[in-house]
């Protein structure tokens, strides 16, 4: 279904957001992470899609929910430590109205973590969002982004949403790219 | 004035616009004075009724309006400085000011003490800001505010309390949702 250029980037964030953009996906919140600084910075520049930054996810949650009552396809951009403050909202809201929300997710206490508070939650991340029944897909490195074209086309496809995790590794691997956000 | 009276006031002055309605009671109310499609009705996610309709707003081109409490906002009070950001001009947040947690038991909530919403709504950039305190200015209210370019927060002071055998909606989430998408629908 894409009609958009194939991807020649060597850069992770943008190798990402043309992937999800080749689905349709055209509103976008987030809130800041080191990680995702360059993929915000792509989604500012994208005069194609509607996108907002928020104080918080819960609120992203919400809004993106509204949207896709609207007609839109939604995704939220943040840290996994953002899953913390959305669980009862994906319950209650984007699983009990079954609204596909697509969550790109940085994985802060991945292998690389330097700050010891932040690998609690990332040991946890996962197993919480299976247990808020969102099915959650590791992208270790940017030759799995395959997995993000099939769960965008599953999530769409049962109206359900999804959590892709990236760990450091995704952002440290391209050969030729070095983040400067860190 | 309690807010069964206030709904009814905003409800009779609304026209084809979308409307998304606070979890609880509030939507009980508004199922029964006067159920439509372009209602939906949030039976979950405390707090979230403005976030949604911001949402819808920045979506599609229809005037939305989200019936909101002040308990509810105040527990999602980042919300208003993003309505402040987004500044959508078809979007008009409606508090209902009972200064309590009504779906709960009516327990004290912070507008009963210091916070003022309109003020925090000032603070976040929301131009039109208009409190009002007698039900006979509801209806002429909300009919100019929908014909203004918004976005605007339109606080309405109540007294707690409730008429007695509203009754809970019997309609589920999933015919909520379609009928709502189906309305909300461009063309």
């Amino acid at each position: 279904m894409s009609t958009l250029p194939a991807v020649t980037s060597n850069n992770p964030a943008e190798q990402l957001y043309e992937r999800v953009r080749s689905h349709g996906i055209d509103f976008f919140v987030s809130v800041p992470c080191s990680l995702l600084g360059e993929v915000i910075e792509i989604l500012e520049g994208d005069t194609e899609v509607t996108y907002t930054p928020v104080t918080r996810e819960e609120e992203g949650i919400g809004v993106l929910a509204g949207a896709y009552l609207a007609g839109r396809r939604p995704a939220i951009v943040m840290q996994n430590s953002g899953y913390g403050n959305i669980v009862n909202a994906v319950c209650s809201l984007v699983n009990y109205y079954s609204i596909p929300i697509v969550m790109l997710v940085s994985h802060r206490g991945s292998a690389g973590e330097r700050i010891e508070a932040q690998v609690p939650m990332g040991d946890a991340v996962q197993g919480v969002m299976e247990a808020s029944g969102v099915k959650c897909v590791p992208i270790a490195h940017p030759s799995d982004l395959d997995g993000v074209d099939e769960g965008i086309e599953w999530a769409l496809a049962e109206e359900k949403s999804i959590a892709f995790l990236f760990p450091f590794s995704f952002w440290q691997d391209a050969e030729t790219y070095v983040p400067e956000h860190r | 004035m309690r807010r069964y009276e206030a709904t009814r006031e905003i409800m009779n002055a609304i026209g084809d616009e979308l409307v998304v309605c606070n979890i609880g009671h509030p939507s009980q109310e508004i199922f029964k004075l006067r159920d439509r499609p372009e209602n939906f009705y949030m039976f979950g996610s405390m707090g979230l009724s403005s976030s949604i309709g911001l949402g819808v707003a920045m979506a599609q081109d229809r005037m939305v309006v989200a019936l909101d409490g002040d308990g509810s906002v105040a527990m999602n009070m980042g919300t208003l400085a993003t309505i402040g950001l987004v500044r959508p001009k078809n979007y008009m947040l409606v508090i209902i000011d009972n200064q309590s947690y009504g779906s709960t038991g009516f327990q004290r909530s912070f507008t009963a003490d210091n916070l003022r919403l309109e003020e925090v709504a000032r603070g976040s950039g929301v131009e039109s800001v208009v409190a009002v305190h007698r039900e006979t200015e509801i209806a002429p209210t909300v009919t100019r505010l929908l014909k203004e370019d918004g976005p605007h927060v339109l606080v309405v002071k109540c007294e707690p309390g409730m008429p007695d055998g509203i009754g809970v909606i019997p309609i589920d989430g999933m015919e909520v949702r379609n009928r709502f998408m189906a309305a909300a629908k461009p063309g």
